[in-house]
C-alpha cells in the first residue's frame, strides 16, 4: 500500500519491444516506455510525458479501478520509399501505466497533448471528514 | 527479472540484490537501450528518391526553442524545451525527462541544395527536408601540354 505516492509507476512495465503487429503483418512495431516527470502544484499532481508522434486522435487514455494507462500508436512521417541512411532511434509506439492512490480525484482528472508532451492533471481529492463510530454498550 | 547478480545471495544483501534490480529495470526500460555518449537529440536520416530526410524527436519543442542552420555542409541545430525551469526543483517527485539544452552539429550527404531546405514539426518530430541537387552535365577539363 502506497498512501504517500499518490501516483506510482506501475511495476509490470512494457520494456522496448518488437510485438507482432495484426493489422499489417509485414511489420514488427517496437513499444517503448515514454519517460515521464511527476510533479507537485498547489491543486495536485502533475504528470508530463514525452509521446513524440503521437497525435490527439492516437493517443488513448483510460482508467481502469486505480489504474491509468497511456497507450499513444505513432505512425511514420515518411514517404514509402525512403530508405534509412543512418538511424539513431527507432519509431515505435508508447505504453506506460500507474497505479494511483484514493489521494486523487478521480473525476476531475484532465488532460492535454501538445507538442507531443501528455500533461495530466490529478488533483487532489478533498480531505474526508472524521466520522465518529458509534460504541453501543452490550 | 534480475539484472544484477551477486556472487551468492546472503540474505542480509537480498534486499540490496533486489532494490538495485528494480533501479537499473526502471533505468533500461525508460531509455532505449544503454546511453552511453549518445548524443541528444538522435537523428535518424532517410533517403527517398528526391531527397533527404532528417527526423528527430523533440517534445516540447516549439519552432521558437529550435535554431537550425547550415554552413558549409553541416547543418547545427540547438534548442531547448519548452517548460525548461517552470517548476521549482522540489516540487518533482519523479524526473525522468531529457532537459536543458542541447546542440548537435552533423555533416550532410553532398550534393544537396542547401537553400531549399525546408523544417517542419509534427507532433514534437521534427523534420527537415533535404532537397537533392539535380544531376550535372559532365564537364569537360581542358588539358593544356607544355
Amino acid at each position: 500500500m502506497s498512501t504517500d505516492h499518490p501516483i506510482e509507476p506501475s511495476q509490470d512495465l512494457v520494456t522496448a519491444n518488437r510485438i507482432e503487429d495484426s493489422t499489417s503483418a509485414a511489420s514488427d512495431r517496437f513499444v517503448f516506455t515514454p519517460p515521464i516527470d511527476i510533479f507537485e502544484t498547489a491543486d495536485g499532481l502533475v504528470l508530463r510525458a514525452d509521446l513524440p508522434g503521437v497525435s490527439l486522435e492516437s493517443l488513448e487514455l483510460q482508467i481502469q479501478d486505480n489504474r491509468l494507462t497511456l497507450f499513444g500508436r505513432v505512425e511514420t512521417l515518411l514517404p514509402e520509399d525512403a530508405v534509412a541512411v543512418h538511424r539513431e532511434f527507432e519509431v515505435g509506439d508508447f505504453l506506460r501505466s500507474f497505479i494511483l492512490s484514493d489521494e486523487v480525484d478521480y473525476d476531475r482528472i484532465t488532460a492535454r497533448l501538445s507538442h507531443g508532451v501528455l500533461e495530466v492533471e490529478l488533483p487532489r481529492a478533498a480531505q474526508a471528514e472524521p466520522r465518529r463510530i458509534q460504541v453501543n454498550a452490550e | 527479472m534480475a539484472v544484477f547478480r551477486l556472487g551468492q545471495s546472503w540474505d542480509p544483501l537480498r534486499d540490496l540484490e533486489r532494490e538495485v534490480d528494480r533501479l537499473l529495470q526502471g533505468v533500461n526500460l525508460t531509455f532505449h537501450g544503454v546511453r552511453t555518449g549518445r548524443q541528444y537529440p538522435a537523428v535518424n536520416l532517410h533517403e527517398s528518391a528526391n531527397e533527404y530526410i532528417l527526423t528527430s524527436e523533440l517534445p516540447s519543442t516549439a519552432p521558437e526553442d529550435l535554431d537550425l542552420t547550415i554552413a558549409n555542409g553541416v547543418l547545427t541545430m540547438s534548442g531547448h524545451r519548452h517548460d525548461e525551469g517552470e517548476i521549482p526543483e522540489d516540487r518533482f517527485r519523479r524526473q525522468e525527462r531529457p532537459r536543458g539544452p542541447w546542440k548537435r552539429s552533423l555533416p550532410l550527404p553532398e550534393r544537396i541544395q542547401e537553400d531549399e531546405l525546408s523544417a517542419d514539426f509534427h507532433n514534437g518530430v521534427l523534420v527537415v527536408r533535404l532537397p537533392k541537387a539535380p544531376q550535372e552535365e559532365p564537364r569537360q577539363i581542358p588539358i593544356t601540354s607544355d
